[in-house]
């Protein structure tokens, strides 16, 4: 059988196919299932069509939260997006998300010092290596009587959750570039800071984006946690709520809505990688 | 001046502690150009690593020019055999990156109005280096990925050679490259070696390429005693790429019979 042949490769065409059979098949099943669920119930929630969820997210994308009205009538599209639901929640989530992606950057100067100076190195490796054992979510409750249910605990989740992998990930990079290059620099006249930061940290910098682009997955799933516990806005909050009241035809066009923001982000990240580091994507 | 004295260097631990080099004691004087011969792991290039001050010897000592060396310093140029450049720079970043960072301090140096006159000067002349070694100006805008070996190799020694160092080491600078490149980087390499005045120290596993090269050969070989100490050391400064088939073949020989007895017997 062919495929499970390693020498055998689908044609273009057959290899596209393959690639969204997935999404049709799963796509299909759910539509039939819906239909199915309707006929039987016509005030079914579980399984909404797609008309209900086209209809909910345009009141989230147009309306106010708790607003029934579509707007005030001589509000202008741009301003009815402003004061809507989806808006203010991607909004609320975007901010925290920033902040926590912000955050990561000392993670990579602390990997980059501990890889390059050895007395740093000996002083937090081993904690770091112990903190990052420590599943995130366990902390939430500590977290939270610590530092309130308000924007620090949320962040913290994220920093606790993501910055020791980060820091370990930029740690090994770092470690790996040739020692040749470190010995070159320094025969080229750099002192050790230049060195770090102008031969290390520029080499390994392309990979690093690449690890906190695979992290941002992370970021979000402790930004969730977070927000569904305890917030009072935010894309999660707003799915937590929406649950209480079997809210399916927001829920699901939100959480595609999630979807697509972070793989926005994942292709905008991705995209300025290359744009930056021709030389690093030529040479991979 | 380069001073070797009874340098001892073993790695690990007891019970499963290595000798790698066994009182190797030399002096190497400035301007000499030597060739390090050896077979594979017998410490060619952890002498190498001791005169960069990459590496402390177990025990004995390394002096340039009478001074124990911390760590590598603009005082001692390197050619490796790979990794010799940074592969997110041009080939002409590369050989500017000595002059830049020993010319301005601080990371705000680029707004200084002298900057970009300074750096118009040190581009020129990498350049100009880059071109002495054999390369264009469209091969100084590429990246060392897009470069072949050779090429590749050439701007590592320019990169090497503009910060005028007094000693220049290589190690196995030449074993990747094709036969053809190969003689053509040895005759450059000895030509700059002439030009520059400098002491270039070549390790190579090549005895050819040790006896052409240099105009004094080392040869490192395993004692019974473990580690390697100095089999043999000759002066060739009567050998070179011109000279004669049969001088270089018997050069070649003498230096291959020496190095095959136990060092104990061949130290000359």
């Amino acid at each position: 059988m062919s495929i499970l042949r390693m020498h055998v490769a689908p044609a273009r065409a057959t290899a596209w196919i393959l690639s969204w059979a997935l999404f049709a098949g799963g796509i299909c099943a759910y539509f039939t299932v819906a239909r199915q669920r309707h006929l039987d119930n016509p005030d079914d929630r579980v399984t909404p069509t797609l008309a209900q969820m086209a209809q909910a997210f345009a009141d989230a994308a147009l309306k106010a939260p708790g607003d029934e009205a579509s707007g005030e009538p001589g509000q202008s599209l741009g301003a009815r997006i402003a004061n809507s639901m989806l808006w203010k929640d991607t909004k609320a989530t975007g901010r925290r998300f920033l902040i926590s992606v912000a955050l990561l950057l000392p993670a990579v100067l602390l990997g980059l010092h501990m890889a390059m100076f050895p007395y740093i190195g000996s002083f937090f490796l081993r904690f770091v290596q112990f903190f990052d054992k420590i599943v995130a979510l366990s902390l939430l409750p500590i977290l939270f009587i610590a530092f309130g249910i308000d924007e620090l605990a949320k962040i913290m989740l994220i920093v606790v959750g993501v910055t020791p992998t980060i820091i370990l990930d930029t740690f090994n990079l770092s470690k790996s570039v040739p020692r040749e290059q470190i010995v070159k620099g320094f025969t080229l006249g750099a002192g050790d800071l230049r060195v770090a930061y102008q031969v290390v940290l520029k080499q390994i910098w392309p990979r690093v984006l690449n690890s906190i682009r695979l992290n941002l997955k992370a970021v979000m799933l402790f930004l969730f946690a977070g927000e569904m516990i305890a917030s009072t806005d935010g894309l999660a909050y707003r799915i937590a709520l929406l649950r209480r009241h079997m809210g399916m035809d927001t829920i699901i066009p939100y959480v595609l809505w999630v979807a697509l923001l972070l793989f926005l982000v994942d292709v905008g990240m991705s995209r300025l990688n290359r744009w930056l580091h021709p030389w690093f994507v030529e040479a991979s | 001046m380069i001073r070797i004295e009874n340098v001892h260097v073993d790695y690990g631990r007891s019970p499963d502690r290595k000798k790698i080099l066994n009182g190797i004691d030399a002096e190497i004087r400035a301007g000499e150009f030597v060739s390090i011969v050896g077979q594979t792991g017998c410490g060619k290039s952890t002498l190498l690593r001791l005169i960069l001050g990459e590496e402390k010897p177990t025990q004995g000592r390394v002096l340039v020019d009478g001074m124990e060396r911390s760590q590598p310093d603009r005082q001692c140029g390197y050619v490796p055999q790979k990794y010799s450049l940074f592969p997110d720079k041009s080939a002409l970043s590369n050989v500017t990156f000595g002059p830049e960072v020993t010319t301005f301090r601080g990371p705000w140096a680029w707004l200084s109005p002298r900057y970009h006159r300074q750096m118009r000067a040190i581009c020129d002349e990498a350049l100009a280096y880059l071109q002495h070694t054999g390369l264009s100006e469209v091969d100084s805008r590429k990246y060392p990925h897009q470069l072949s070996g050779g090429m590749q190799q050439r701007v590592a020694i320019a990169q090497t050679l503009v910060m005028k160092p007094s000693i220049v080491l290589m190690d196995e600078a030449f074993s990747a490259l094709d036969p053809g490149t190969r003689a053509a980087m040895q005759r450059l390499i000895k030509r700059l070696w002439r030009e520059s005045g400098a002491t270039f120290i070549f390790v190579t596993h090549n005895t050819r390429e040790a006896v052409c090269l240099g105009t004094r050969v080392i040869g490192l070989a395993k004692t019974s005693g473990g580690g390697a100490s100095i089999a043999l050391d000759l002066r060739m400064d009567h050998i070179d790429f011109d000279s004669a088939e049969n001088d270089v073949q018997g050069a070649v020989n003498r230096i291959e019979a020496r190095a095959a007895q136990p060092p104990e017997y061949a130290l000359l």
